[in-house]
């Protein structure tokens, strides 16, 4: 049964949405060689996501990720799995914020690698 | 590319290096934006480039897409510049000599250790040598810890969007020298910041930039001020690194304070640990008793350094 329009679906209702969730794609994108400005170019292209509605949303995901990242294929492929998630329209804000968060993620991780190695007697 | 896998001039040249110059190579290759990146990296360690040197090589590649950086270190034998013979022999086994005969500048800065004992090294115009091609395997490998749980109602983050124009007023302690370079102290000098810089480069295009601070030292922030500094922007979806370690001024790693969620009074931060990929929850109360962490390494036992969210585009 689809969720009530007023509410989240599931995926983006799920306290690990931003946890969790986030982790195992910063780790996938990571093992796939994708880079953190790739990610931010991809939160810049859907900032103005907000506000549409949940088919127009859906296929700007998939319009970006067969053009812009077609030539990265994992985040290509997290773009595709997430349109086809979004059920409400609340889903399209939360999925935005979510992808906002894991590019922070991936060039905090990147920053947070480089810094331990700074500290003294740090960095394992 | 794991470091086992590297040609043998440049693992000639890593046996030279201290131990935690090779783990800081070893890095460099993971982060490394591509394999052509990994290539040159090591081509400039086989050419007799110091871990300063390569560490800055490698921080410039990073943001570059390959066709960049192949234009960046290779020498146009047809450019006007009239290179001699001598120097497009060179910039073909060292990147790092075409990259800089490009115009392109490095700011190693100091050393920060002394070279080993052993044979000096060839002078530059003597170490013209071809490096040869070595498989490239991604080398990375990472153990997933199932996270604890915390049984919250709710996320206070969750479901709202990022505001860059609402994160806060930071505290403003005087303002810290920078990093001090050579021998490293177990403790780290009064004042000295080691992710600010990096954390504000890695995120100015979003909008985001970062001030650093101690924490728990006379003159310095409070772990309690810290995380209620911290809890607005986390909320908002802004994860904040910390460092850790097992005594104030001990900062052992960073890692990052990635959700908050509080049920009723009381609060929970998720943290997140990329060297061991670790991802737990810790209440509140007991981050603050200062005696242990949510982390298997159990000699972490506190939060030592915070960097905390400072800036506010409206570009984003």
């Amino acid at each position: 049964m689809a969720p009530p329009k007023s509410q989240a679906s599931a995926p983006f209702a799920s306290r690990e949405l931003n946890g969790e969730v986030l982790v195992e794609e910063l780790v996938d994108l990571r093992n796939a060689q994708i880079q953190a400005r790739h990610l931010t170019d991809c939160v810049l292209a859907l900032r103005d996501l907000e506000g549409t509605r949940v088919s127009e949303a859906a296929s700007r995901l998939k319009q970006l990720a067969s053009n812009r990242f077609s030539g990265q294929p994992a985040l290509a492929s997290l773009l595709v799995r997430w349109s086809a998630k979004l059920k409400t329209e609340h889903d399209v804000p939360l999925l935005v914020g979510h992808l906002e968060r894991l590019a922070l993620a991936s060039a905090l991780v990147a920053a947070v690698r480089r810094g331990s190695d700074r500290l003294p007697k740090g960095g394992r | 590319m794991n470091v086992d896998l590297l040609s043998d001039e440049a693992q000639a040249q890593l046996e030279r290096w201290s131990k935690k110059s090779r783990a800081l190579f070893a890095e460099l290759l993971e982060d490394a934006g591509s394999d052509l990146q990994r290539e040159l990296l090591q081509r400039a360690v086989a050419a007799g480039h110091t871990p300063k040197e390569v560490h800055a090589f490698a921080d410039e590649l990073r943001g570059m897409d390959d066709d960049d950086v192949f234009g960046a270190c290779t020498l146009n034998e047809n450019a006007p510049q009239d290179y001699t013979v001598a120097q497009l022999l060179r910039a073909e086994a060292d990147p790092l000599y075409a990259f800089e005969l490009n115009g392109h500048q490095l700011d190693p800065g100091e050393e920060d250790e002394p070279p080993p004992p052993g044979p000096t090294p060839p002078a530059p115009e003597e170490r013209v040598h071809t490096v040869a091609l070595d498989p490239i395997s991604s080398g990375l490998s990472r153990k997933k810890k199932e996270p604890a749980a915390f049984d919250a109602e709710s996320s206070d983050g969750r479901g709202r969007k990022m505001d860059w124009q609402d994160l806060g007023r930071s505290p403003a302690p005087p303002a810290p020298p920078r990093p001090v370079s050579g021998s490293a102290p177990a403790v780290a000098p009064a004042g000295a910041k080691y992710i600010e810089d990096l954390a504000t480069e890695a995120t100015r295009a979003l909008g985001v930039t970062w001030r650093e601070y101690e924490l728990d030292l006379p003159g310095t922030l409070t772990l309690e001020d810290a995380l209620a500094q911290a809890a607005g922007p986390v909320g908002r979806g802004i994860p904040v690194p910390v460092a850790i370690g097992p005594a104030p001024g001990a900062s052992r790693r960073f890692v990052l304070l990635l959700q908050l969620s509080t049920s009723g009074k009381s609060r929970a931060w998720q943290l997140y640990d990329p060297f061991s990929s670790e991802l737990a929850w810790a209440h509140e109360g007991d981050l603050l008793a200062r005696v242990e962490l949510p982390f298997a390494a159990k000699i972490h036992r506190r939060l030592t350094r915070i960097a905390i969210p400072t800036s506010r585009s409206a570009s984003f």
